[in-house]
């Protein structure tokens, strides 16, 4: 497989988010991966310190002019992340565009990370930007649910409310839309959080269907940082394998999440101590430790398949 | 580095000293540098969480002293925080006989580098360099390593020499050293000599795979460093077998593969990362 991957998102010298959440599976995996490190911090936010430096949008765009001038500016995927800074984003638009000229064939994998559980975590002008700018170019989209309510401007409390909302993410743009996780109730119980996700796809008589899924995924009592990075680089991975298999692309990645996070949580909680609430550090995932998991996920979970229409 | 030593179980923690679009033997090249104060900065953040606990620091190429000096500060505190740290050092000078780097590091390697260093991978030049010996003969090339050892580090492997090598011009030479203590306290060397098939290309990026793959390689065998140099040179040369073949097919025949081209093929090279097919037998010389 020769299959080339730029992936623009943060660095941290220690621990499991952006590109070090995302390069190592995908590498293990098999995918050549060009990282940009938008930023460079000791360790993620949610630690009791972190320093460290961010990468401008003229930086950006310095180092993108490098490899431009080396002729070597093609990819067959590009994955973003989190950004906090307008122009910055603005910048990998324009970088995205210009790759897209260059391969028409590229798939852009975007993690929209605006916010979770009804709040913004990142400046409010982002929005605009994702909804005008970076979601159009987008060909795989992987909001949670306060994302692809801001998005699309409604409100999800039923299925039939996803799946409207699914429709109108395909609408901006993406051909493929994941909710990676919904406060619908689960039918399996309150231990649960459901998921969906919705792939447009052109037969080869030129008529479209659509496949719409939706899974039910153990709720783990732990904040985790980075498991949405490892989520949309597993998703890229399986849906390249996949590609006109969204079913089957959804439960390889929410596989190999759950075997990381099982592993990761076990251990944190040994590192803790009986009846302690295991630290940010203690927290960071076990990817090393998951390669197995990574290069051949057991299935966990079984996504059911709810309309496959043709119009 | 960090693709090989998580591949082998390492949790690889990585400070990035630049961040440029691709390496320098490259028509073009661009980015940005990471200074002394900011380095110093990303340490602060670890020391803060409290977690700048390490059993190994790595480290190569740099072209600034003050930031090497920052280096040095950070892997001698690192060594209070824990006595056991091994800090492997590839000490990037030059090759062939010039410097690449400006000669103002020379000073800061040897004297403040050096002694703080447990295992080094210098070329036959740098070994030269920091001791200020030549080598003609393998006997020189043994007095060098015993003159690198009593700089501080117990273990020094010369990755590549102009000494001939027994199986002929195809071949180079490369050597290790490494000193033991003894349980009943006496002081014994273990002494290796290599010969490593010529590749008629110019890598760059070996020798940093090389450093990962001997502190990986020496973490499993700490006593035997004939075992430990027998798979690292044998990953080397899959890795770099895997290289070749791919940047000729790209180039075309009659044509040599362009700097893109050579780009280590290490994606590639999972399964002889983590279980090397060992194709080099190390001899024992006294």
């Amino acid at each position: 497989m020769e299959c080339r991957v730029l992936s623009i998102q943060s660095h941290v010298v220690r621990g499991y988010v952006g590109n070090k959440s995302a390069t190592f599976p995908l590498q293990v995996l098999g995918f050549e991966v060009d990282s940009i490190n938008s930023v460079q911090f000791s360790n993620h936010t949610g630690y009791g310190h972190w320093k460290g430096q961010v990468l401008t949008a003229e930086e950006l765009n310095v180092l993108y002019e490098g490899i431009k001038l080396n002729n070597v500016n093609h990819y067959d995927y590009i994955l973003t992340g989190y950004s906090r800074d307008i122009s910055f984003l603005e910048t990998v638009v324009d970088i995205i565009k210009e790759l897209k000229k260059a391969n028409s064939s590229l798939v852009y994998v975007c993690d929209p990370v605006m916010g979770d559980q009804g709040a913004m975590y990142v400046p409010e002008n982002l929005l605009p930007v994702y909804k005008n700018k970076v979601v159009p170019l987008a060909d795989i989209l992987t909001p949670n649910q306060f994302e692809a309510e801001l998005l699309t401007g409604r409100k999800i409390n039923t299925e039939e409310d996803a799946i409207e909302v699914m429709d109108l993410l395909h609408k901006m743009g993406p051909e493929t839309v994941v909710l990676t996780s919904t406060d619908l109730p689960s039918k399996q119980g309150d231990q649960f959080l459901v998921a969906l996700g919705s792939q447009k796809i052109k037969k080869p008589d030129g008529t479209n269907t659509d496949q719409k899924i939706c899974m039910d995924i153990p709720k783990v009592d732990a904040v985790f940082v980075g498991t949405g990075d490892l989520f949309a680089a597993m998703m890229l991975a399986w849906t390249h394998q996949h590609p006109k298999d969204l079913k089957t692309a959804c439960e390889k990645t929410v596989s190999v999440m759950h075997h990381v996070i099982k592993r990761t949580i076990t251990y944190a909680n040994e590192m803790a101590g009986p009846g302690k609430r295991p630290t940010p550090a203690q927290l960071e995932l076990r990817m090393v430790q998951s390669k197995a998991d990574i290069e051949n996920p057991a299935l966990v979970v079984e996504a059911k398949i709810l309309q496959k229409s043709s119009q | 580095t960090s693709f090989t030593l998580p591949l082998l179980g390492f949790e690889v923690d990585s400070i990035n000293s630049v961040q440029f679009s691709n390496h320098t033997g490259y028509s073009h090249w661009k980015g940005q540098v990471l200074t002394a104060d900011e380095l110093h900065v990303l340490y602060e953040g670890i020391k803060l969480n409290n977690v700048h606990h390490y059993d190994y620091v790595l480290t190569g190429y740099t072209r600034d002293t003050s930031f090497l000096e920052m280096v040095v500060d950070i892997v001698q505190e690192l060594k209070r925080a824990n006595p056991n740290l091994v800090y492997v050092c590839d000490p990037v000078l030059g090759d062939h006989g010039s410097m690449y780097v400006p000669q103002n590091l020379y000073p800061v390697y040897k004297n403040k580098v050096v002694p703080v260093a447990d295992i080094i991978t210098p070329n036959q030049f740098e070994a030269e360099l920091l001791t200020g010996k030549n080598i003609s003969t393998e006997k020189d090339a043994v007095e060098v390593m015993d003159l690198l050892h009593a700089m501080g580090p117990d273990t020094v492997v010369i990755t590549s020499s102009d000494l001939p090598s027994r199986l002929g011009d195809r071949f180079l030479v490369s050597l290790g050293s490494q000193r033991h203590v003894r349980p009943d306290g006496s002081r014994t060397t273990q002494r290796v000599r290599l010969e490593v098939p010529k590749v008629d290309a110019v890598f760059v990026g070996t020798g940093d795979l090389f450093a990962a793959m001997l502190l990986a390689w020496t973490h499993h065998y700490p006593t035997d460093l004939k075992t430990a140099c027998e798979k690292t040179f044998s990953v080397m040369h899959h890795v770099i077998q895997r290289t070749i073949s791919y940047a000729h097919e790209l180039a075309g025949p009659g044509r040599r593969p362009s700097p893109p081209q050579l780009e280590l093929r290490m994606v590639q090279s999972k399964a002889d990362i983590e279980d090397p097919a060992i194709v080099t037998e190390a001899t024992v010389i006294s």
